[in-house]
């Protein structure tokens, strides 16, 4: 099985609250559990909401317009994360035009960066339409495998 | 195609041509020729102009023989191959191939061109090759799954690159992580490959080869006032092999590279590369955006990432630009 299918099923497994998933295909088959066997799936999935909880009981009013920006973020299902280690390159070459910008639509498909790892360049696409909301990369600088890029709502 | 490449096919034995001559064997006037040979000028081509005889390249061109060429092949390649396309003047022979209808597995496109009109080097930098004085070829293949180690498919080609060069008896050819092709530490060749990739589907690859064959001067002191030391097959081959041989050769290796790698990934070729390895226990730096390390060349691992002892721990690379540091 292609360890690029297992690495994302890692991270739909981390996405959701699902504590286990197994996928057959043909004779192969894998299955991918978030906690060792015998212990008790129901706590993180009480546990995963509480800093949420805990940002809503903060003081109203003062709070309420500094905790906004800091939410989209924070939801994994607007997050574009790096498939792959390598340097991050928001634009096709050295002064050229960024792919995508803060503000700018996106469809499913479109290039997004390129990821440069042994000098094989990556054409990262998005797999959401939507309107790019931040970039969290910097040019020309190292990411890791699962970091966020860019968020797009 | 163009009457400047007829002009040029005419020219590129490299003796002199009378304007008459070409002319008649063009079928059109004086004066168009004379605008033809103007504008050779803008493939890097230096013509000269023999008083009361013609017409003369200042350098014998060693033009690319498409006919030759398919049947300089090997089977195994023309097997796979969906389209090969030698052009005399194109943008840039990756885009030309990354621009191709959806190829499926098991194909491949070569794409060739006399001279680019916008060559690309990595980052965007662009690769200087004046008309028929390189090798500028791409070649594309769609993987089915992700083979082992992907990443070192870039490693791979290099390799793939060298046994094509050893079969056409050119030695002293040596790689710098990933694939730079150097000879005595000077540059002869680079290797871009742009990757489009599903997270879990088939990848499709363009890897695109720059070679120096012969570089003419005005090139060479171009080359070199931005700093690089450069080299071309000229420089060290006692028999230059022709563009059109080269050609053949990479494709055919290449494919064959492909096919293996495409199974069993990168770890028979780790070794082969290892071997050729030109800053294999030197010192050297390696440049991270805005972060630099030094250390000492230690290879690679078995995915083919760069190994850099740092304080005699070995530090593991997968992107950056790796130098030379000179030993003080």
């Amino acid at each position: 099985m292609d360890i690029r299918k297992v690495k994302k099923l890692i991270e739909l497994l981390e996405e959701s609250g699902i504590a286990e998933i197994e996928i057959s295909e043909g004779e192969e088959s894998v299955r991918i559990s978030r906690y060792p066997p015998g212990m008790a799936v129901a706590a993180p999935q009480f546990m995963a909401p509480a800093p949420q909880a805990v940002a809503a009981q903060a003081p109203a009013a003062a709070a309420a317009s500094a905790a906004a920006p800091a939410a989209p973020a924070a939801d994994a299902e607007n997050v574009v994360t790096a498939p792959m280690v390598g340097t991050f390159y928001a634009a096709p070459a050295p002064g050229a035009k960024p792919f995508v910008q803060v503000g700018e639509e996106v469809k499913t498909g479109d290039v997004l960066c390129i990821i440069e790892a042994m000098k094989m360049m990556n054409q990262i696409e998005s797999d959401k339409s939507g309107r790019v909301a931040s970039v969290l990369a910097r040019n020309g600088e190292p990411v890791e495998f699962g970091q966020p890029l860019f968020v797009i709502e | 195609m163009t009457r400047r490449t007829d002009v040029l096919r005419l020219l590129s034995d490299g003796a002199v041509h009378s304007g008459e001559s070409l002319a008649a064997a063009l079928g059109v006037s004086r004066a168009a020729v004379w605008k033809q040979v103007q504008q050779l000028d803008a493939w890097g081509l230096e013509v000269e102009a023999v008083p009361g005889r013609g017409y003369r390249l200042a350098q014998r061109l060693d033009l690319l023989d498409e006919a030759a060429l398919r049947s300089a092949l090997p089977e195994a390649a023309v097997a796979r191959l969906r389209t090969l396309t030698v052009a005399d003047e194109i943008e840039s022979t990756n885009e030309a191939l990354l621009a191709a209808p959806a190829l499926p597995p098991g194909r491949m496109d070569a794409c060739l061109a006399e001279f680019q009109t916008r060559g690309r080097g990595r980052r965007g930098r662009s690769w200087v090759a004046p008309f028929a004085s390189g090798l500028c070829l791409s070649l594309s293949w769609t993987f089915r799954e992700t083979p082992p180690q992907f990443s070192a498919l870039s490693l791979a080609v290099g390799v793939g690159v060298l046994r094509a060069l050893r079969t056409l008896g050119v030695a002293g050819v040596g790689l710098k992580w990933p694939n730079d092709l150097l000879h005595e530490l000077r540059k002869l060749g680079g290797i871009l490959i742009e990757l489009r990739a599903e997270a879990a589907g088939p990848a499709f690859a363009v890897i695109g080869l720059g070679l120096n064959v012969t570089l003419p001067e005005a090139a060479r002191a171009q080359v070199a006032a931005s700093g690089l030391a450069v080299a071309s097959l000229d420089d060290f081959c006692a028999v230059t092999p022709s563009r059109t041989q080269l050609a053949a050769a990479v494709i055919g290796e290449l494919e064959r590279v492909l096919t293996e790698f495409e199974v069993r990934g990168f770890a028979p070729f780790a070794d082969e590369w290892r071997a050729a390895d030109a800053l294999a226990a030197r010192p050297a730096f390696v440049v991270q955006g805005e972060s630099r390390v030094d250390g000492l060349a230690r290879g690679i691992d078995e995915d083919g990432a760069l190994l850099l002892e740092v304080a005699g721990c070995n530090r593991r690379f997968v992107s950056g630009e790796v130098s030379l540091r000179p030993v003080a």
